[in-house]
């Protein structure tokens, strides 16, 4: 019987092999990229749950701040963790892991390796989370403060297939440490992702040894410490959060407003501990990408193979009088479904393996497709049956349903709703194809509107690499660069210029009310970095390069506005534990992304702390002025390998992920476009084949080519047209949406839709004429003679 | 075997009520050869669907084999046909896909027959038709003589009580005609196989034991 199915399957595929070709070629495009972007959703998904005790785990964050200026903190001091698990009962374990700020390279004989991604860390992260030591003491992974503990490919790296555990490894301060365990490499979808663990003991004795006397366990100001608790079931509320709360109180009184929450690990990755959207909505709109995807597939085949359905009616009727029955068919065309799939499957998860590389390098990440990970299978066999489900049944249910006598004697004419259905079908394709172009549109447009915008400083020919142990002889260096052609000016401040990353609300003035917190960006700098990058003085003066600049601060517009400090110039404002007098205004520019309004920002004066160089120069003889930077680096910071970037670079990328957004988008909408117009040249041949006696007949009577290409197009023009009206409304709201994330942004104004609906029209209309012209000019004699 | 009386069809156009069958009564027994005259439009087609139940009708009481064929429903119907009558069109109607040999075993599928048996079915039935050496070939590779043969064995094979023919000499010449009518009066007398035939030809209606003429849907003439 199944014999018997599949091979008048194969023979029916066979002889229509354009049908075929298209019917599969759709399919197979579309399974492949819904594929590969649900294995990027499963991913993104997935992170953090490979922890056996994922469930009970979770980051402890805080919000400090009032009003506009308050906001999530991810860190913690490293104090709180341990004290709630002393007072609060229900929890059973805390880590903490701090970022290594303090040694950058290991040196092993001759060879020297740069640290990338370092961590002090409490012992108990190798047992309460899967990063389990695979050599070493489990129970006591750091055995004294100069252990360290390094994953396998990075121990691997260092000393080779030698063993690992036991060997010294010295710092560029020379200290030594031994290799006291080896854990697994650490899984791509992990948000704890660091190569190499210090004991935190060593942290809290280096970092709190010039603090005054607080130490690690009793310090409430220093907010560098990633902190995990392991809980009961049930123990994570509103209310243990709140006690949390009493615990910071108790110890430090003044940060009254202060809160703590509990964040599930699962959530970690995707989602702000306030709930709110941390790549959630990315990972939506992709997943729902791929599903519109798949859909337009399915939507080809349904379309395709019930037009075509016609030319089946004598085989079914046959069947019907035979001896069929409707269960029997219904099967038989499961199974020429279930063939096209198997062709289609097959060719998509080779397409998948090509393409992942450049996948990849779209999307950030380094998908790898491993034929043994049951989670690829697990993705590609949902996409698979998901499409498969929804793309069969309908076919198979009309087809089962002709009523055999009239399809006999070639009288079978589609109800109304059969037609109608197939008109929606290509309607919401086309709807997609529109909203997806739109889409494509509107984020190019803002993405250009952020690259050309004022920024309110000036950052052409601008470069910037850090200081490093130049920083003590700045002046001198700075006077040796000017000195080099190619080099206009110089100038440093502590945080790059694109993206002052860190906020206080340490700080008052005349006028501040009780309880309120002002968030400043602070940035120290010298006083040429006002004039080089040209950025507006609105009022008061400038730094004059005298030790008097300590006691001086310079706002911005915002800050002045925020603080509504009147006649800002010489009034008292205290910024840390420093008193000092506001000598300028300097107009607002934008210090961070676009998707953030300016906040309110303070310039103070500090020579010789840590920082950047900025160096103007021109194209012509850019690489001259780097090539004396560097010479300079070497100078003073032998050993470490010199970084350098253009502001230009940097500005790109804090819209790393907006272009990369732009970019897949441009991409996903092409080949739902191509997808589309593979059906609908489908369609239209298929049109053009049935109506071959009408448009013979029509053409004997007087018809012009040109009547019959309108005649034919004419249908199809109505229902993109119909698209584009639906489409429209639904893309303006999406768009609008999306534009929502951004302080700074485009109107979209109506000329995008426009665009897009030409778009839609002309590829489909493209698509269309050829088969309506073929059609048209064949000889009427001809096509009637074959009737 | 089968008993119409007062068997009326019709189908509404705008106000008009045309008929197509009108006050029909007929008996046919078992083992009849019966011919179906009659011009064209005269109701020929539609008289054989309604006995082959591919058609309904709108009034009248037919029986078939002793089961009261109006008071059915469609499945019931269907049930019926398809284990009783066997069908022979005029435009042969074989599965262009399928090869000699599939065509008519395509019956034995849906009547869940073992595979060997089905192949001794379908020998058997090539064998008697004289068709084995073309048991391979595809229908648009025989001629139509050789094509309505098959189209017959397809409807023997599941040795059916009736034969339902719908002018099965009309796209044939003379000889195939012949060799066709030799076949359904072979069937007829050696096996006992009822047979109903339109056709348009006085030479083929003569194979018939009985023949009877339409005109507007209503019965002319029995003979």
């Amino acid at each position: 019987m199944f014999k018997n199915y599949f091979k008048t399957a194969w023979r029916f595929l066979n002889k229509s092999r354009f049908y075929s070709l298209i019917n599969i070629g759709g399919l197979t495009v579309g399974l492949a990229v819904g594929i590969l972007i649900l294995f990027w959703v499963n991913d993104e998904l997935s992170f953090d749950g490979f922890h056996k005790n994922a469930a009970g785990i979770y980051k402890l964050e805080n919000m400090a701040g009032t009003g506009a200026s308050r906001q999530i903190w991810t860190n913690t001091t490293g104090s709180i963790g341990p004290m709630v698990q002393k007072e609060l009962p229900g929890v059973k374990a805390v880590v903490r892991t701090c970022h290594n700020g303090y040694f950058s390279q290991f040196r092993l004989a001759d060879n020297i390796f740069n640290i990338e991604k370092g961590a002090f860390t409490d012992p108990s992260l190798f047992s309460v989370f899967d990063f389990n030591l695979v050599e070493g003491n489990d129970a006591n992974p750091f055995p004294d403060i100069n252990s360290v503990v390094l994953t396998q490919s990075i121990a691997k790296k260092y000393f080779g297939d030698k063993p690992a555990l036991g060997r010294l490894l010295t710092t560029e301060d020379n200290t030594s440490f031994k290799v006291s365990g080896i854990i697994k490499d650490i899984p791509k979808n992990s948000s704890i992702d660091f190569e190499v663990f210090f004991p935190m003991n060593l942290l809290a004795k280096k970092f709190y040894a010039d603090k005054g006397g607080s130490t690690i366990e009793n310090d409430f100001h220093y907010f560098n410490f990633d902190t995990y608790l392991v809980m009961d079931k049930g123990i994570a509320s509103a209310d243990f959060e709140n006690k949390i709360r009493n615990i910071h109180l108790r110890n430090k009184a003044d940060d009254v407003d202060v809160a703590y929450m509990l964040q599930p690990l699962s959530k970690v990755h995707l989602y702000q501990s306030d709930g709110s959207d941390k790549g959630m909505s990315t990972v939506k709109m992709f997943a729902i990408i791929a599903i519109v995807i798949l859909l337009i597939a399915c939507i080809n085949y349904v379309n395709l193979s019930t037009a075509r359905s016609m030319l089946r009616a004598k085989e079914v009727s046959l069947r019907k009088i035979v001896g069929a029955n409707r269960l029997q068919l219904f099967f038989q065309f499961i199974v020429e479904t279930l063939i096209i799939f198997l062709i289609a499957g097959i060719v998509s998860v080779l397409l998948v393996y090509l393409l992942m590389p450049y996948f990849n390098q779209l999307s950030g990440k380094e998908l790898v497709a491993s034929v043994t990970d049951p989670q690829i299978w697990k993705v590609i066999l949902i996409a698979i049956t998901g499409t498969l489900i929804i793309s069969s049944i309908y076919p198979a249910l009309l087809l089962s349903s002709f009523d055999p006598l009239k399809a006999l004697k070639g009288k079978l004419v589609f109800k109304m709703s059969e037609t109608l259905f197939r008109k929606v079908l290509v309607i919401s394709q086309f709807t997609f194809s529109v909203v997806l172009i739109a889409g494509t549109f509107v984020i190019a447009k803002q993405l250009n509107y952020i690259r050309n915008k004022n920024l309110g400083f000036d950052r052409e020919h601008v470069f910037t690499a850090p200081m490093r142990d130049m920083r003590g002889h700045y002046d001198a260096v700075k006077a040796d660069l000017l000195k080099q052609t190619g080099i206009t000016a110089v100038t440093w401040s502590n945080s790059t210029i694109t993206d002052i990353g860190q906020q206080t609300g340490n700080n008052s003035w005349d006028g501040k009310e009780e309880g309120e917190t002002l968030m400043l960006s602070p940035m120290a700098i010298d006083k040429e970095f006002i004039n080089f990058f040209k950025i507006g003085l609105q009022s008061g003066k400038n730094f004059s390069g005298s030790p008097a600049d300590s006691g001086h601060f310079i706002l911005n517009e915002t800050a002045v506005k925020s603080a509504r400090i009147q006649d800002p110039i010489g009034k008292r404002f205290k910024l840390w534990n420093t008193e000092g007098t506001i000598i300028g205004v300097v107009k607002d520019f934008h210090f961070s992304s676009m998707k953030e309004k300016i906040r309110p920002a303070i310039f103070y004066s500090q020579p010789g702390t840590w920082g950047q160089l900025y160096i103007k120069t021109n194209t012509a003889e850019a690489s001259k002025a780097i090539a004396a930077v560097e010479k300079k680096w070497n100078l003073y910071n032998a050993g470490f390998p010199f970084k350098y970037a253009f502001l230009d670079e940097r500005f790109n990328d804090l819209y790393k992920t907006e272009q990369r957004t732009g970019m897949l988008f441009n991409i996903f909408s092409g080949i739902a476009i191509f997808i589309s117009c593979l059906g609908l040249f489908g369609l239209a041949a298929y049109t053009a084949q049935v109506r071959t006696r009408e448009i013979g007949v029509r053409k004997v009577l007087g018809a012009s080519v040109a009547g019959i290409i309108k005649l034919l197009a004419g249908d199809f023009v109505k229902l993109v047209l119909v698209a584009i009206i639906i489409g429209t409304p639904i893309a303006w709201f999406i768009t609008n949406k999306w534009l929502q994330d951004f302080a700074y942004k485009i109107n979209i104004g109506w000329l995008v839709f426009v665009l897009a609906g030409l778009m839609a029209m002309g590829i489909a209309l493209l698509t269309i004429s050829f088969q309506s012209i073929k059609a048209a000019i064949q000889n009427p004699v001809k096509s009637l003679r074959t009737e | 075997m089968i008993s119409l009386q007062h068997i009326f069809k019709w189908v509404n156009t705008g106000s008009n009520r045309t008929f197509l069958l009108r006050d029909i009564t007929l008996d046919i027994k078992q083992g009849e050869f019966i011919s179906i005259m009659g011009p064209s439009g005269s109701g020929k087609s539609t008289l054989l669907n309604v006995i082959g139940m591919l058609d309904g009708f709108d009034e009248g009481i037919y029986h078939f084999l002793g089961e009261e064929v109006h008071k059915l429903k469609e499945k019931q119907r269907a049930d019926l046909y398809k284990k009783h009558i066997g069908f022979v069109f005029q435009a042969y109607h074989l599965i262009d896909e399928l090869t000699v040999y599939e065509n008519i075993e395509t019956p034995l599928l849906y009547q869940d027959i073992k595979s060997s048996e089905r192949k001794a079915m379908v020998a058997d039935t090539l064998d008697k038709f004289n068709i084995v050496g073309k048991k391979d070939l595809f229908p648009a590779q025989l001629s139509g003589g050789q094509q309505q043969l098959v189209g017959i064995a397809r409807a023997l094979i599941t040795k059916p009580k009736l034969i339902l023919a719908d002018e099965p000499t009309g796209n044939l010449n003379s000889q195939q005609g012949e060799e066709v009518m030799q076949v359904f009066k072979k069937l007829n007398e050696e096996e006992g196989v009822t047979i109903i035939q339109v056709t348009h030809s006085e030479k083929n209606a003569a194979y018939a034991s009985r023949t009877i003429e339409l005109l507007d849907g209503r019965i002319e003439k029995q003979s």
